[in-house]
């Protein structure tokens, strides 16, 4: 593979130039070192299910079974990430995409996480202030969010399994409303912090909310689970297709 | 050695080394994806501080915190702790590992939450993060830099400065569809209203706003909840109670 880009500017803080540091050698190695640690995981795991397999009365084929049944029941969901993913790679560059929003995130929370950390530093997602130093900002601030999510993971999965009861205690309720409520408050309020922007921000974003719609209203009524799945990454194409139509008008 | 010695000690070993092995690796990836934004910070030469990180880390906190913790406690009863370590490491937990696992469990015959279960979903999620990173890497590695190297230079402009409004207005959506909570949809709409437009007259409350958005919304959303049915505990590890799309 070649890395043109990183080989041919020197950062520099203030350059809007994002994806000469956003597809540096550095970049591509850490995201290539994660891509390794799940194989050599999934490599691991499959070891010791074989093992423990004959044991529970469990046949190698079931295993395979189970194996392929899951590779084939993912190429449609992993397609479709793949779509959102590409039409992000202008914004965050090849190796943060593929890491952040393929594998540990998800596009919605990293967008998200990008804008909040820009604006903390007085910035913009993807605008005039968006500089080289505002994405290692962003990179920075999604890393450290999805990190915790991981830590967490490490923290409670050993408390869990010794069926720790204060954890299993936590009101339900609470855990129904709070943490949606949460989410769609942060998707709400930075989706429509964009509209005073500019009318171009009104038809990205009013557009992209129709064609979510429609789409959600079409797979409800044709009963057909896989729109839902593909529906993410239609609305961002269609609608950054209409976006730039607009700018050039 | 007796047969309910040996399963004992058979299934030992496998939680051990998934256990054991789940962490390590899981460690392997908090390392690497940590690594890339550190270069940019202290090695690239940009203009970086480590104040203004913690300044985004902390209202990227008060935006998420909540969600950091609940969505292990969530998916924990269906994954099973061998599967937690390959889950929040391959991502895309809802709309893709836990159907690869149901499917994969419904093939050969077994039910979720035995043993011969558990060992059928983490061979499928294995499964899964193969076509998953082989998908990744073809087309979003190879294909996806080349695309980019060809489109022309006004189009990736204008993806960079709209992206913020077109990702976002088509996942608030997703996630009213997939909460179902019509009445926290509501709120989270008048409150995002509200701090906008008070942002618009005041414009540093801007550095606070989606953290002020989110922790109102989801006190106002618990305080307005509709006690008749939130009030008693639910079976949330029921199929129909998961979130639908890729939510978080």
């Amino acid at each position: 593979m070649n890395f043109p880009a990183a080989v041919r500017t020197a950062a520099d803080s203030n350059s809007t130039d994002i994806l000469a540091v956003a597809n540096s050698p550095v970049l591509w190695a850490c995201a290539i070192g994660v891509f390794l640690v799940i194989v050599v995981q999934s490599v691991i795991y499959m070891k010791a299910a074989r093992i423990a397999a004959p044991h529970i009365g469990m046949s190698q084929a079931e295993l395979k079974t189970s194996f392929r049944a899951g590779a084939i029941s993912a190429l449609g969901p992993s397609l479709a990430v793949v779509m959102v993913a590409v039409a992000l790679l202008t914004v965050f560059g090849t190796p943060a995409v593929l890491v952040r929003i393929g594998l540990i995130g998800s596009v919605s929370y990293e967008t998200a996480a990008a804008a909040i950390a820009a604006n903390s530093a007085g910035a913009e997602l993807g605008g005039p202030t968006y500089t080289q130093a505002v994405f290692g900002l962003a990179l920075a601030a999604m890393s450290l969010g999805g990190a915790m999510w991981m830590i967490a993971t490490l923290i409670l999965t050993p408390l869990l399994k010794k069926g720790d009861s204060a954890l299993r205690k936590v009101n339900p309720a609470i855990m129904m409303v709070v943490p949606g409520a949460a989410m769609v408050a942060a998707f709400m309020v930075l989706g429509i912090g964009e509209l005073p922007k500019s009318w171009i921000h009104v038809v990205a974003f009013v557009s992209s909310a129709a064609i979510m719609t429609v789409l959600m209203v079409i797979a409800k009524k044709v009963n057909r689970p896989w729109i839902k799945e593909w529906a993410l990454g239609i609305a961002i194409i269609l609608s950054l297709s209409i976006t730039y139509a607009a700018t050039r008008l | 050695m007796s047969k309910a010695t040996e399963l004992h000690e058979a299934l030992g070993a496998f939680d051990k080394t998934t256990s054991r092995w789940g962490r390590i690796t899981m460690i392997m990836g908090l390392f690497f994806s940590l690594a890339a934004p550190a270069y940019l910070v202290f090695f690239a030469g940009l203009d970086i501080e480590v104040a203004g990180i913690l300044t985004a880390f902390g209202a990227l906190a008060a935006v998420f915190g909540v969600i950091w913790i609940v969505e292990p406690l969530t998916y924990f009863p269906i994954l099973g702790a061998s599967s937690m370590y390959q889950a929040f490491m391959i991502g895309n937990i809802s709309n893709k590992l836990l159907p690869a696992a149901m499917i994969a469990q419904a093939t050969i015959g077994v039910k979720p939450g035995t043993r011969k279960g558990e060992l059928a979903s983490v061979a499928a999620i294995c499964g899964a993060a193969t076509v998953h990173l082989t998908s990744l890497f073809i087309f979003v590695g190879l294909l996806g830099t080349w695309l980019v190297s060809v489109i022309p230079g006004d189009m990736i402009q204008t993806v960079q400065f709209y992206i913020l409004p077109t990702v976002m207005g088509a996942v608030v959506v997703q996630a009213i569809v997939s909460q179902k909570a019509p009445r926290s949809a509501v709120i989270a709409l008048v409150v995002s209203v509200v701090v906008v437009f008070i942002v618009q007259l005041y414009k540093p409350f801007g550095l606070f706003s989606t953290a002020v958005a989110v922790i109102s919304t989801a006190a106002l959303a618990w305080v307005l909840r509709d006690r008749r049915t939130l009030g008693s505990p639910e079976d949330t590890t029921a199929e129909s109670e998961l979130p639908e799309g890729p939510v978080y």
